[in-house]
């Protein structure tokens, strides 16, 4: 065990335990003192350390040059059994990974205290926790995705998620949705709006039938219009009737042509859903069929992970160009954002390579990472 | 707003960018929403702001330009403008 400080307000403190080395990180980590925290991770990795945990419990705020150096630092020990984990992200450090997909890179803890050894899918915590419960009987059904980094089997599930919560707030008439999937030969709700509706879905696991069931299994929606009217799935209908259930949208999932669950929307109202309903269910339900097609090694391939590497370096001469405007016109930052885009559309250059250039001409010997090849 | 999401997902359709690829580009420039969230922008199931709007547009209108056409996609100033005075 060693402990060391690196310069400005970046806190280091590295703890080498028997299967990994835990890195906590304290205070701010920006574009000065990021090269610091690259050369020591880089000084880890080269000495055969390859289990990371990085620890942000006590990290205070992270910029894109940070994010970029753990971006690295995650592609450099992407081979298994390399492992890179985050442990204890800030709620923005937390949408920051989710919005460059480097949460699909490295494995997402929650805080140390809250994560058992039972593997991620039981540590993690779910990033749009209010909007959408996991039912409470998850097992450790991670098959699926075992091709892939352990933590893209809880990305997905936290994309699917989001899925859930989009339909739900979209289709008119949807008191709860669900997704299941067929994980090691049984379905399993992986994402549901609330309580009652997990209990829906299990429901029609217990009883062996249903419209979520009939659609994960035959690849065609099914929709209960009048629930007190169906016929079909006597052993299911009568719980959904008590469960105050009225009427049923569910929506086959496909991965390359073959159903591998449901997309399932309930209300609470007979006849809720519609032809413009049907509609948008589809949407989703290949939103989510998208997102499943996608969690294979494509998601997170090379040539994705050096595109958003990419794309933080334009982002970042972007806002440093905006901040420089924001100072030149003493104007706020999306007013100043409106400055570049005006310019960038009168002059026909774009926006990133307009950027550049104002950020090279206040720093001449810096070099301008605003090209696209 | 409706209209402009309409202009949006036609001009993604025009100029050949898939949803992921017009993400990607939007990204570049500097938007903080997710690529299911910018799709959903399209698709007119979640309202963007002004702001996004706008990186939406430039990002569709680079693209006309690489194809060698104009600036097709208009902007919404309103709000820059407030801001701006």
């Amino acid at each position: 065990m060693s402990d060391r400080a690196c310069d400005g307000d970046l806190g280091v403190a590295v703890r080498f335990g028997a299967d990994e080395v835990v890195v906590l990180l304290s205070g701010e980590v920006d574009s000065i003192n990021a090269a610091d925290l690259q050369l020591l991770l880089d000084a880890l990795i080269d000495g055969g350390h390859r289990h990371l945990v990085l620890d942000l419990a006590e990290v205070t705020f992270m910029d894109l040059t940070a994010l970029r150096v753990l971006a690295d630092t995650a592609r450099r020990v992407r081979q298994p059994p390399d492992v890179m984990k985050i442990r204890s992200p800030s709620a923005t450090t937390r949408r920051l990974f989710d919005i460059t997909a480097l949460s699909m890179l490295v494995d997402l803890q929650a805080a140390e205290a809250d994560a058992p050894p039972l593997g991620p899918e039981q540590t993690f915590d779910a990033p749009f926790g209010s909007m959408a419960h996991r039912s409470a009987d998850v097992p450790d059904d991670l098959a699926v995705f075992a091709v892939v980094p352990a933590a893209a089997g809880v990305i997905v599930d936290a994309a699917l998620e989001m899925v859930t919560a989009l339909a739900r707030a979209t289709v008119g008439g949807a008191d709860g949705v669900s997704v299941t999937l067929t994980r090691r030969g049984r379905l399993t709700t992986v994402a549901a709006s609330d309580e009652t509706i997990a209990q829906m879905d299990r429901d029609q696991y217990a009883t062996g039938e249903g419209p979520c069931l009939a659609a994960a299994a035959e690849g065609r929606w099914f929709h209960v219009e009048s629930l007190a009217e169906e016929d079909r799935w006597p052993s299911f209908v009568p719980r959904a009737l008590d469960g105050g259930i009225g009427s049923i949208l569910s929506s086959p999932l496909m991965v390359d042509a073959r159903p591998v669950g449901a997309l399932n929307i309930y209300s609470r109202s007979e006849r809720a859903f519609g032809s413009r309903e049907q509609e948008l269910a589809a949407l989703f339900a290949a939103n989510a069929s998208a997102i499943l097609a996608g969690s294979g090694a494509s998601v997170v391939g090379e040539e994705v992970a050096q595109r958003l590497q990419a794309a933080l370096g334009i982002r970042e001469v972007i806002a440093q160009a905006q901040g420089v405007v924001m100072a030149r016109q003493k104007v706020p930052a999306e007013a100043a954002y409106a400055v570049l885009r005006r310019r960038s559309s009168k002059s026909n250059i774009p926006l990133r390579l307009l950027a550049g250039e104002i950020v090279a001409s206040t720093h001449p010997q810096l070099p301008s990472t605003g090209n696209r090849s | 707003m409706t209209e402009q999401v309409q202009l949006h997902e036609q001009g993604r359709q025009d100029a050949g960018l898939s949803h992921a690829e017009l993400w990607f580009r939007y990204f570049e420039l500097g938007g903080m929403s997710t690529a299911i969230e910018v799709e959903a922008f399209l698709y007119g199931a979640l309202v963007p702001t002004t702001h996004d709007s706008n990186l939406i547009a430039v990002a569709l209108n680079e693209r006309f330009s690489e194809l060698g056409r104009n600036h097709p996609i208009p902007y919404d100033e309103e709000e820059d403008r407030d801001r701006a005075s």
